[in-house]
């Protein structure tokens, strides 16, 4: 499968984390701060806990599983506006059809599912280039502007 | 009204292009099939038993006459000549191809129109009052707050998979005529005792297998805030919602779950990382919007005003649908006119290409070239002189449209049921042919008076049969079509939920038992008694006597 990062293919794909945010959490790694950690999370996980324990992860994985299941995009809202900087990577059921949306709310890294083109795949972030609400993007509303 | 600019017109031509190269590679396989379907339903897009069907956006249920003629001509290229108005205020088309839809969208992009986020699991078209702006009881137009939520709500990227359908409706009347106590949100525009205006917020509203009135969570919302505080709402919402069952996904079961309190608590608690931030609306913005819904130029009264009553007395059918028909305008001299869409030949809400052509010219002529669709699938032309009322009359007479109805026992809600509907338990079009064939005599309808009589086809209730004053919701029992009635329904701001009669009624005995009801009103009312508030005085028990005395009497 392939993975976009930061609007490009990124050709050095590091393994999507299997370490479970609520196992890093519940087994006491989050107390471990000797190294930077990858963790995958879903909507199922105590948000509140990860955006306060967001700054001490590398890599934030959301996984969107079935694809329809939305929550994952708050959860890259909020740890953007909770000042996160690290990788937000969308993994699981994710098509070229949701990434624009996705990249809007702050994911910036994009496993593919493996039917899709990476190419194509390409041009469908800012697909529509305007939009009428403010989000993790920094784009927003043409009165911001 | 709203006027496209560069901005909004190119998010609106990208989001065509967009559809279609999803169309393209749903067709060339590229696409699963249940992936496909969600991203045609936030294009509108069903695939109905016999048919696609495309649902187009009338935002707030404004249109322009150029609008509407673009409709015609799509129900004539693409369609079988006809529309249907929907109770979202949205134009629907039942027989389009799937491969034609993005050239329709491409077509509607033209003048200014969309199919965006008229289904699926994202915010839908936001509705009012059909009067805002020009309803002599009004506090506020609402129309600007809604063309601010479309906006808001278009696109918006972190709100598209959503648990379930988000419905939003705004009130600026002392009456409610936008059903907002039964939506996802409503919204009503009031001055407070201070004399600033604000939101009251209501949430958890809505009608479905779980017909809920919506309860206060906020009492009053700064204006400039109401885009942060939707903001809120919805990614509590986004977040909390159950997703593991879709009947018990909408808003309101989440809210009677936590309690309207904790739910507000939880609003209130990311509110307040949001408020003051990049969703405050600029009063420049504010400002902005409202300089498209500054009222036309009007005649004065002097030139607008007609003594009718002579025409009256020469006319008495014109003084009729006068009486029925139009309204008070907070303009002296002009009247609101409702052109029912409810006559004899056409399902309720149906309009032909040549009326849609003809309601075009009309507007042009009458009324600004303005109109609006409304939640009862009526159209509107709001700003009508007095001393152009008969000529209008005589002209939707020429469209088949001048029917004296409006507010009427056939001025009924009805979805389009089984005869179109993929989820539909029983037909509905049949009994509002079999209404109209049975109760065929208007001053009989007159008599009866303020009545509204709504039919679903099935639980799903897009016919809205709980807030009905006469309900009927079709179910399907033993392979056989039967229909159950509610009571005592009303969505206005007396809002209440209908309650069912007793048991199911076969489809040839509904306009019966119609009748029966309606004679226990006619027996029991008091002077100037609406049928709702014969319910609310006298109760079940004369009308359940009725209905089911005989039978029950027979059957033990």
């Amino acid at each position: 499968m392939a993975l976009i990062k930061d609007r490009r293919h990124s050709l050095e794909h590091t393994a999507t984390p299997e370490l479970r945010f609520s196992d890093w959490l519940n087994e006491g790694l989050s107390q471990d701060l000797s190294s930077t950690t990858a963790v995958l999370t879903n909507g199922d996980d105590d948000l509140p806990s990860l955006l306060a324990n967001a700054d001490k992860l590398s890599m934030i994985a959301v996984e969107f599983e079935p694809f329809a299941d939305g929550r994952g995009f708050s959860m890259a809202r909020m740890l953007r506006r909770a000042g996160y900087e690290g990788e937000i990577r969308a993994v699981g059921d994710v098509a070229m059809d949701r990434i624009d949306f996705m990249q809007r709310v702050g994911f910036n890294a994009f496993e593919l599912r493996d039917d899709q083109d990476v190419t194509e795949a390409l041009t469908k972030l800012g697909e529509v280039s305007v939009h009428f609400q403010p989000s993790a993007d920094g784009q927003g509303p043409a009165y911001m502007v | 009204m709203y006027a496209y600019n560069q901005f909004d017109q190119t998010l609106v031509d990208q989001r065509v292009e967009q559809y279609r190269d999803q169309t393209r590679r749903y067709l060339a396989g590229q696409i699963p099939e249940d992936e496909f379907r969600i991203l045609r339903l936030m294009n509108g897009l069903y695939i109905q038993r016999l048919a696609p069907m495309l649902r187009v956006a009338i935002p707030y249920g404004l249109m322009k006459s150029t609008q509407l003629r673009a409709l015609a001509q799509i129900s004539r290229t693409y369609d079988k000549g006809y529309g249907h108005f929907t109770t979202r205020q949205n134009m629907q088309f039942n027989w389009p191809t799937l491969e034609s839809v993005p050239d329709i969208l491409a077509d509607l992009a033209k003048v200014q129109m969309h199919a965006i986020q008229t289904s699926g699991a994202c915010i839908r078209n936001t509705t009012t009052d059909p009067f805002a702006g020009v309803s002599a009881d009004e506090i506020e137009d609402t129309r600007p707050w809604c063309e601010l939520i479309r906006q808001w709500s278009s696109l918006h990227p972190e709100f598209a998979y959503l648990p379930r359908k988000f419905k939003i409706a705004v009130s600026g009347s002392s009456s409610d005529r936008a059903a907002s106590q039964v939506h996802d949100i409503g919204l009503h525009l009031y001055r407070n005792e201070e004399g600033e205006l604000g939101f009251e917020v209501l949430v958890g509203g809505g009608l479905g297998r779980t017909p809920v009135i919506g309860k206060t969570v906020r009492k009053f919302l700064e204006p400039q805030e109401l885009l942060s505080y939707l903001e809120a709402v919805l990614r509590v919402y986004n977040l909390n919602g159950r997703r593991d069952n879709k009947y018990k996904a909408r808003i309101k079961i989440l809210v009677n779950a936590l309690g309207v309190d904790t739910f507000g608590d939880m609003v209130e608690a990311e509110w307040a990382l949001l408020k003051d931030g990049d969703l405050r609306l600029p009063l420049s913005e504010i400002e902005r919007v409202k300089g498209f819904f500054t009222g036309p130029d009007y005649l004065s009264n002097k030139n607008a005003q007609r003594n009718l009553a002579s025409t009256f007395d020469e006319h008495p059918a014109f003084a009729t649908w006068y009486r029925q028909n139009t309204r008070d305008h907070k303009q002296a001299g002009y009247r609101i006119v409702v052109v029912a869409l409810k006559n004899q030949l056409q399902a309720p809400g149906d309009v032909s290409h040549q009326q849609m052509d003809g309601m075009a010219g009309l507007a042009d002529e009458f009324s600004f070239g303005e109109l609006r669709s409304t939640h009862d699938q009526n159209l509107v032309l709001a700003d009508v002189a007095q001393r152009d009322l008969f000529d209008l009359w005589h002209k939707l007479q020429a469209i088949g449209l001048a029917r004296a109805n409006v507010g009427t026992l056939t001025d009924m809600i009805n979805c389009p049921g089984l005869d179109f509907c993929s989820l539909a338990n029983a037909e509905t079009l049949v009994l509002s042919r079999q209404i109209n064939e049975t109760f065929d005599d208007m001053d009989y309808q007159y008599d009866i008076g303020d009545i509204q009589l709504k039919i679903s086809g099935c639980i799903n209730a897009c016919g809205h049969h709980h807030v009905g004053h006469i309900g009927i919701l079709g179910v399907e029992k033993g392979g056989k079509q039967v229909y159950q009635f509610t009571l005592g329904g009303s969505a206005s701001d007396d809002a209440s939920l209908g309650k069912t009669l007793g048991r199911s009624i076969e489809q040839d005995q509904v306009v019966v038992v119609i009748g029966q009801i309606l004679d226990v009103y006619v027996e029991l009312r008091e002077t100037d008694e609406t049928f709702l508030q014969l319910v609310r005085r006298v109760g079940f028990a004369p009308f359940k006597e009725r209905v089911y005395g005989t039978h029950q009497r027979s059957a033990a």
